[in-house]
């Protein structure tokens, strides 16, 4: 098994838009990335920014204007590299007439699965997604999340080495969207590579090995996330319970800034140069009590704004 | 897929369309379809056929156009013996009841009827009656007047009608003014040479395409009768200098009254024979035959 | 070429038409039009068997013509449009597969449903057959239920794969449902005046250049009259072997070409 399973080199889409006199389009600019095998790496971006297109271009379902990408180990045109991968497309629709397990025992014979095999492996998938019992109903009587979970069966089906999924999370419900985490770290537990795109945060935050993000078709920060969200304290955040205003101004002066959260209880924040302690000594003094203490981490919204931020032009078409 | 691949499917397409070219005209060649010998029409009756179509009348008309020009293009190129143009007539009496006013139906329609064998049923009475039709339809039509004294003049060589059908074109509104004098060319001598070649040069002047090329047919054909007098002629003289009659055209050109064998305007050699001395247009030429007015006149 | 994958996206073609009540409807309106054409044969005189069997076979290739084009044309357009195709295509398949799939599997469909309108009318011919009177049936050209039908039947089943492979090829690259309808039935209806363009110079007087390039249309464009036995069939006249022999190789060599463009146009698609 390779330890690189998706590479690019200064992978690059041009689209033209308009029939009569048609501009080009640059959707992606000059990728270049790799991505390890085992873990999850998590390709982030506005809406537009490019993450759905990598995901195309990696399946050959586009084809790239300039540069290369491989695919565990493949070029990403060759059709055997798919034989090893699983994708769920973004807001995917399947084949109504049939049901999910009828849909998963057509795809398995795609991957050269026969017979009870096929039936095995097609059964389990869809246990592990939650839709035994749903098997034999037609998919077109299925809601919006149950699609989705045979949209993750189906890319389960053939024990892929890595799985591809484009915002897997829209439209799930909040249980939902926690079934789908949990089933993504499962999958990084067996030790599978996941690649999946969103433009929600906070899952990436939980999920991530490594992200990439992206921002019109350039890629404008990427690495293991702990490095990028770094494991330095920026600042402390304390809580404190104290009555006196003219108390809570003067510790307001040793911090950076503070704020009222309830009557008698402020939140103070301090830079990251300062250390909690000789300001708790100071609450003390002052006649406050303590409620808590948190170190202050730089989020990967921070770092997503400021990388979405830092990019060149003014506002994008969209 | 590769590039390589793409234009290998681009090729084998191109082959797989260019093979299927070459198989069916290798077909029609060795295995061609027999024709059924009875054909039937299920509609026969315009009146019914108005019904059945209903507002689609005109539709139905050009369809069933369309039905008259594939009948004549397939009976003209076919070999059958019995039966060639059957449904002409009523695809075309279904065609002008549909739409009373299709023009090109009832022109090139009674054309196609008045044609003698090989080249259409030779029946200028079907023809004159779709176009006595076209009249009732339409009757300030000077065109449909003039294409039945046509008819009668070309097809049945009744010059007295021919020039009375002139005469009424002539009298309805917008008729063009070489119709009259036709009328009157027509009645004093009907059938001569002279008087053919001046009505043929009239009828040049036609706004149908037909009647043009018909009539430099017909002027072809007064030229080759022309030189046919010519030649025979010279086979005379040749009998009063030599004792005999020619065997042949080789004899005249060695006794050099003649350059080449001769020939009429299509370049088709004249055909000579033997036994009566007589010079004919040969069966072979496109001007074969000569219509009936032409046949046996000075 | 995996054969297998082709066979499966054959049958999931073929599965998906038994589903779909369009096709049902098609055949169930075929049937009911050579039923009722048994109620116009009581009226003219002796022609009953024949006018049975011309509306029978007639009726036949129009159904078939309706499936051929209807679920033709959106074949492959369909999948794109709905975007189904995007988990389909990230599979280990390669697009020829996926175009001689989807082909093979409609040509199942309308072989399998001319099979079932072919054996209803000849249940009807039967039905007839057994109602006659001896006199009546030595009034009739060929036998009620003269097996000489199916050579017209399966003439019109090539004209009918044939028709596929048209429509197949404009779903692979056009987008719009109704463009390809009007080309598909365009070049239908050309084809069916092929004999006549093949000939055009032989008739109508023109330019010789004009002339050559209308009757070479005539050859390259799909001859779909060039299938059309149904006359012969019906008076009894025998359709020569090699007649039938070679318009099944002319069926096949077009088909194979239009398969051929259909894969290189569709490998070269790309899916936003």
């Amino acid at each position: 098994m390779p330890t690189v399973v998706v590479r690019t080199h200064q992978l690059t889409k041009d689209f033209r838009t308009g029939f009569w006199r048609p501009r080009p389009y640059r959707g992606l600019d000059g990728l270049t990335l790799e991505i390890a095998a085992g873990g999850v790496y998590g390709l982030l971006g506005p809406n537009g920014a490019g993450k759905s297109t990598t995901l195309k271009l990696l399946l050959d379902l586009l084809r790239p204007s300039a540069g290369q990408a491989e695919v565990l180990g493949r070029p990403a045109g060759d059709t055997r590299a798919r034989q090893r991968l699983g994708f769920l497309p973004e807001n995917p629709t399947f084949y109504d007439h049939l049901t999910a397990e009828e849909l998963l025992r057509y795809f398995s014979g795609l991957f050269g699965l026969t017979g009870s095999e096929a039936r095995r492996r097609a059964a389990h998938a869809l246990d592990r997604v939650g839709l035994g019992a749903d098997r034999r109903r037609p998919i077109r009587q299925y809601s919006k999340g149950m699609v989705q979970r045979v949209g993750l069966a189906q890319a389960l089906v053939n024990d892929p080495e890595l799985i591809v999924l484009d915002e897997p999370m829209s439209g799930l419900d909040p249980v939902g969207r926690r079934e789908v985490r949990e089933l993504i770290l499962e999958l990084r537990d067996e030790g599978r590579t996941i690649l999946f795109s969103s433009h929600i945060l906070s899952d990436a935050e939980l999920l991530c090995t490594a992200v990439g993000i992206l921002n019109r078709g350039r890629l404008v920060a990427s690495g293991p996330l702990h490095e990028l969200t770094s494991n330095r304290v920026s600042g402390w955040e304390v809580v404190a319970a104290i009555a006196d205003p003219a108390m809570v101004a003067r510790l307001t002066t040793r911090a950076a800034r503070s704020r009222e959260i309830a009557p008698g209880r402020s939140s103070f924040e301090l830079g990251p140069d300062a250390t909690p302690e000789p300001f708790i000594a100071e609450l003390a003094a002052a006649g406050g009590s303590l409620v808590s203490v948190n170190p202050l981490r730089t989020t990967l919204e921070d770092v997503f704004v400021r990388a979405v931020a830092s990019s060149p032009d003014a506002e994008r078409a969209g | 897929m590769t590039r390589s691949r793409i234009w290998i499917s681009l090729v084998v397409a191109a082959a797989g369309v260019g093979l299927a070219a070459t198989v069916l005209y290798a077909r029609e060649a060795r295995h061609p379809l027999p024709a059924p010998e009875t054909r039937l029409l299920y509609l026969r009756s315009g009146r019914t056929a108005d019904r059945v179509f209903l507002s689609f009348d005109a539709l139905a008309a050009d369809v069933y156009w369309i039905r008259t020009i594939q009948h004549y293009g397939r009976d003209v190129r076919s070999t059958r013996r019995t039966g060639r143009f059957e449904l002409l007539e009523p695809l075309l009496d279904l065609t002008t009841t549909l739409d009373p006013r299709f023009n090109v139906a009832y022109r090139f329609g009674a054309m196609f009827l008045a044609e003698p064998e090989p080249r259409g049923p030779g029946r200028p009475d079907q023809a004159i009656a779709l176009l006595r039709k076209g009249l009732a339809n339409n009757p300030r039509r000077w065109q449909y007047a003039h294409d039945i004294g046509f008819v009668h003049y070309w097809y049945t060589a009744d010059y007295r009608q021919a020039a009375e059908w002139f005469e009424r074109a002539a009298a309805m509104p917008n008729a063009p003014e070489w119709i009259g004098p036709l009328a009157a060319l027509t009645l004093a001598q009907g059938g001569d040479r002279d008087s053919s070649r001046r009505l043929l040069n009239e009828l040049r002047s036609s706004d149908q395409s037909y009647v043009r090329s018909a009539a430099e047919r017909g002027l072809a054909q007064l030229q080759s009768l022309d030189a046919i007098d010519e030649l025979q002629g010279m086979i005379e003289r040749y009998r009063t200098a030599h004792g005999t009659y020619p065997s042949g055209w080789d004899e005249l050109i060695r006794a050099r009254v003649l350059p080449g064998v001769p020939g009429d305007p299509t370049r088709t050699a004249f055909a000579y024979d033997r036994e009566s001395h007589a010079v004919s247009l040969s069966p072979d030429s496109s001007l074969s035959p000569l219509p009936p007015f032409l046949q046996g006149r000075r | 070429m995996s054969w297998r994958r082709v066979t499966l996206v054959a049958l999931h073609v073929f599965r998906e038409s038994v589903r779909d009540r369009v096709l049902y409807a098609i055949a169930a309106f075929a049937v009911a039009i050579v039923a009722a054409s048994i109620l116009i044969g009581q009226i003219t005189a002796g022609q009953d068997v024949k006018i049975i069997k011309d509306i029978g076979l007639a009726t036949i290739e129009l159904a078939g013509i309706a499936m051929s084009v209807f679920v033709g044309i959106g074949l492959v357009s369909r999948e794109i449009e709905r975007r189904s195709i995007f988990a389909l295509l990230a599979k280990p398949l390669p697009r020829a597969e996926f175009v001689v799939g989807k082909y093979l599997g409609l040509v199942l469909t309308i072989v399998v449903n001319i099979a079932a309108m072919t054996v209803a009318l000849y249940l009807m011919l039967a039905f007839l057959d057994w109602r006659a009177s001896p006199d009546q049936r030595l009034g009739w050209d060929t036998a009620a239920t003269d097996p000489r039908l199916l050579v017209a039947v399966g003439l019109i089943t090539v004209e009918m794969a044939l028709l596929t492979a048209v429509a197949l090829f404009f779903s692979t690259f056009s987008s719009s449902a109704l463009l390809s309808l009007m080309f598909t039935l365009g070049l239908f209806v050309a084809g069916f005046f092929g004999d006549d363009l093949r000939h055009f110079g032989d008739i109508i007087e023109v330019a010789p250049m004009v002339g050559a390039f209308v009757s070479a249309l005539g050859w390259v464009l799909p001859a779909f009259s060039a299938f059309d036995v149904k006359a012969q069939v019906v008076h009894g006249i025998p359709v020569p072997p090699g007649f039938v022999v070679w318009t099944i190789a002319y069926g096949g060599a077009y088909i194979v070409g239009l398969l051929a463009a259909s894969i290189a146009l569709f490998s070269r698609r790309e899916f936003q």
